[in-house]
């Protein structure tokens, strides 16, 4: 049998050594937002499990804040 | 002591020395009524909301950081919430290892940089896709081909 090698992924904010994400870069947390604005799947963004929970969190702050939008409007 | 980082979100119905008035007046004073010391403060200026906030379009904005025993917070986010002047605010805790805080026009300046080198990325990577794809030959050195082949009696088809 042949095996698939898989392409390992590593988190960027490991790489960059984050602790806690910043909820007012809302240019960086808008990359981890689909096209309707939802927060993006672990498996889209290839963040780490650790790294996903502060940004899920990061998001929702930077929404009530209103430097995100919850939803997309169409002009 | 714990530290926090307070961010608020100052009514747009006022001059911007005004804002700073109200900032002073009933965020900065209210924290050290409640024992706290102020290691930071930003104002941010005018800003544009992501969405509508009770009829409004944009507001001031404004961060700072403090040391405060926790039970004196809730008392302080009582306060705020009572005032006129604030529309919203969010008050949230620093870890120790967080580095230290960045001013607004750092944080612009960064952002804006990565949003140039994203659009400049976007640019160049159609354009490479094309050029990497392999080139049409033109139609009759085709037909010359398949000819050659026809005449060609040994070929096996």
């Amino acid at each position: 049998m042949t095996t698939i090698k898989r392409k390992k992924f590593i988190c960027t904010f490991c790489k960059g050594d984050v602790h806690q994400i910043d909820y007012k870069d809302a240019q960086l947390l808008s990359q981890f937002v689909t096209y309707y604005r939802s927060i993006q799947n672990r498996f889209h963004t290839g963040v780490c499990l650790k790294h996903q929970k502060s940004l899920a969190v990061a998001i929702k702050r930077a929404r009530t804040m209103g430097l995100l939008p919850f939803v997309r409007h169409e002009k | 002591m714990k530290k926090y980082e307070l961010m608020a979100i100052i009514v747009n119905n006022v001059d911007e020395k005004v804002a700073q008035d109200v900032v002073k007046s009933s965020i900065l004073n209210r924290v050290a009524e409640f024992g706290g010391k102020t290691t930071f403060e930003d104002f941010w200026g005018a800003r544009g909301f992501a969405y509508i906030i009770h009829g409004q379009k944009w507001g001031y904005y404004f961060v700072c950081q403090f040391e405060m025993e926790g039970v004196n917070i809730t008392k302080l986010e009582r306060e705020l919430n009572i005032d006129n002047k604030i529309v919203r605010f969010l008050i949230t805790s620093v870890e120790a290892k967080s580095p230290a805080p960045e001013k607004y026009e750092a944080l612009k300046a960064r952002s804006e940089a990565a949003k140039k080198k994203k659009e400049v990325s976007e640019q160049q990577s159609p354009e490479s896709e094309i050029s990497a794809e392999k080139e049409i030959p033109p139609r009759d050195a085709v037909d010359k081909k398949f000819d050659q082949i026809m005449d060609d009696a040994s070929a096996e088809l």
